[in-house]
């Protein structure tokens, strides 16, 4: 697991929550609400796709380091990858 | 993952109520794999937005118009486009038909609008010309005033528009589609709630899916099957139990109980304080009283083969508008009449029949004290009066009365007690009570109320609200 691997499943989660909103041009480096239609009731799903499909807990009070997908890679790769040794 | 109840009779959410709040609710809460029991009294699913089969035609009960379109001059902002995302339904799987146009009929006064806001904003200034720079500055406080939030003021609408207007009836014409469509209160509407249903009638608009209410119901409850919720119909809820701090388990008329780790209740916010059984403890949510008759004639042809091209009219006789309880059975005043035939493009419509559903308001305690012999007696007394009455707004509705008449073929009615009947709602109120509590909390920690009683109004801000208190109130704290 690494942080581009991190970076397309954020990605296919949001295909999978908002199949209306064009990805092909996302930016890494810039906040997901900047380029995309989302609010607070989206990123509440991405965090809920993390647990359902990864098993991946995150406290509402860190939800805002899933703000763009660079955040998103830094702070979830730890988290992979005791997920992986556990 | 979730820890998911094992126990078979426990659960991590029970949800009283198949309307569409708890329908919303469920489906979040199964999406994320939590284990989910609805609760049903009534045989059909829906709540106040159900229907039923008559003569071999399907009717739907609550569904004139299902607002908040997401038309072309409100582009993404409507929040049909935020639920059909939290659900996974695609907008376009509801194939929407948009509505042709309405109108406000104040007498000899109307004011017309269909789904371009710039449209009613120019006959706003035709009919009211020495309103226009006071019309635009009530529009920019209402959107400056923060409707949407959970602590939104419940201020009067009547003291408001009475400041902000010059001349009344513009306030009365604004208060009748917007009481109409989502006011508990009597002859008012709350601010908020009012701001809110401007936004989806008139900045968003009107639209009906093409297969009626079932276009909705239908998606939702093969979502609940495939994500393994369990449904009980036929199983009114008898009590829920608690100790001091939380609610244990419901117990259903048949004695069945149930355990779970979080409750929602979709009944009603007095409804629901009912069936905690605490006699002692006084009720925080006030009794609604804002009933209504609803009369429905299917009849051969279209609409327009009698030169009616609307879809909806709010009407109300004088210059002043009454909302409230009235003191006789039914009140001819005011109503609304709705042509669903005249939602979709003209092209699409080689029907060969089509209904007219006229709207009044209706005393429930009235009709709810009627023998059954006279109940169908008044029933059926109304339900010409009230057809007939309608007529009289539409294009010359009086002089086609005779040919109307003759090309009906089939009629039905639906009283308060009908209303009572589908949605559980003491003196069968519409829009339930007065009090709303909009984040659904209660004083019990694992019991939250979703629904009419949320204040989120019409068919959207059920669905909403059922799915607000499902990710605020649980997915949240998972």
């Amino acid at each position: 697991m690494n942080k581009n691997n991190i970076k397309q499943i954020v990605l296919d989660i949001i295909a999978e929550i908002a199949p209306d909103e064009d990805l092909s041009g996302v930016k890494s480096d810039i906040r997901l609400r900047e380029q995309l239609d989302l609010d607070s009731m989206d990123f509440l799903d991405i965090v809920m796709e993390l647990r359902k499909q990864h098993g991946i807990d995150v406290p509402e009070a860190e939800y805002r380091q899933l703000e763009s997908l660079d955040s998103s890679a830094n702070y979830l790769l730890p988290k992979f990858e005791s997920g992986a040794t556990a | 993952m979730p820890k998911t109840s094992t126990a078979s009779n426990h659960y991590d959410v029970i949800i009283i109520g198949a309307g569409l709040a708890g329908l919303s609710s469920a489906v979040r809460l199964g999406m994320f794999g939590l284990k989910v029991l609805i609760l049903e009294k009534h045989f059909v699913v829906g709540g106040l937005n159900s229907f039923y089969a008559k003569g071999g035609r399907k009717f739907d009960v609550g569904l004139h118009a299902l607002t908040n379109f997401p038309s072309e001059s409100s582009g993404k902002s409507s929040p049909l486009l935020k639920l059909c995302r939290q659900l996974r339904i695609p907008l376009d799987s509801l194939n929407l038909l948009e509505q042709s146009s309405s109108r406000i009929s104040f007498g000899e006064i109307d004011l017309c609008f269909n789904n371009d806001f710039e449209f009613f904003l120019s006959e706003v200034e035709k009919v009211f010309p020495k309103e226009k720079d006071r019309f635009q500055k009530l529009l920019s406080k209402m959107v400056e005033f923060p409707a949407y939030s959970v602590d939104a003021k419940e201020i009067s609408t009547r003291e408001i528009l009475g400041q902000e207007l010059g001349d009344s009836l513009l306030a009365e014409m604004l208060l009748c589609p917007t009481c109409y469509y989502g006011s508990a209160r009597a002859n008012d509407i709350d601010f908020p709630t009012f701001i809110m249903l401007f936004d989806a009638i008139f900045k968003q608009g009107l639209a009906r899916p093409d297969r009626g209410i079932r276009a909705l119901l239908d998606p939702l409850t093969d979502k609940l099957k495939e994500l393994g919720v369990e449904r009980r119909m036929n199983s009114p809820v008898k009590s829920i139990q608690t100790d001091q701090i939380q609610v244990s388990e419901v117990i259903l008329e048949n004695g069945e109980a149930f355990t779970s780790d979080h409750f929602i209740s979709t009944c009603g916010g007095l409804e629901t304080e009912k069936l905690l059984c605490l006699p002692d403890t006084p009720r925080s949510f006030d009794l609604g009283r804002f009933s209504i008759i609803e009369s429905i004639s299917v009849f051969d042809g279209h609409p327009r083969d009698f030169g009616w091209d609307e879809t909806v009219i709010f009407f109300n006789k004088s210059d002043k508008f009454f909302y409230d309880q009235p003191k006789q059975l039914v009140d001819l005043n005011s109503g609304v009449i709705c042509l669903p035939d005249n939602y979709g493009p003209i092209d699409s419509s080689e029907k060969k029949e089509a209904k007219l559903r006229v709207t009044h308001p209706a005393n429930f305690k009235l009709w709810s004290e009627l023998s059954e012999q006279k109940y169908q007696k008044e029933k059926c007394f109304w339900e010409d009066v009230i057809l007939q009455n309608g007529l009289k707004y539409l294009p010359l509705g009086e002089s086609k009365s005779e040919l109307f008449k003759n090309r009906t073929h089939l009629t039905d009615t639906f009283t308060p007690c009908t209303i009572k009947r589908f949605t559980s709602h003491e003196n069968g109120a519409l829009y339930g009570s007065p009090t709303k509590k909009r984040d659904g909390s209660t004083k019990f920690s694992n019991l939250f109320i979703a629904g009419t009683d949320q204040g989120y109004v019409g068919i959207v801000g059920a669905m909403l609200g059922g799915i607000a208190v499902a990710n605020n109130q649980i997915l949240r704290n998972l």
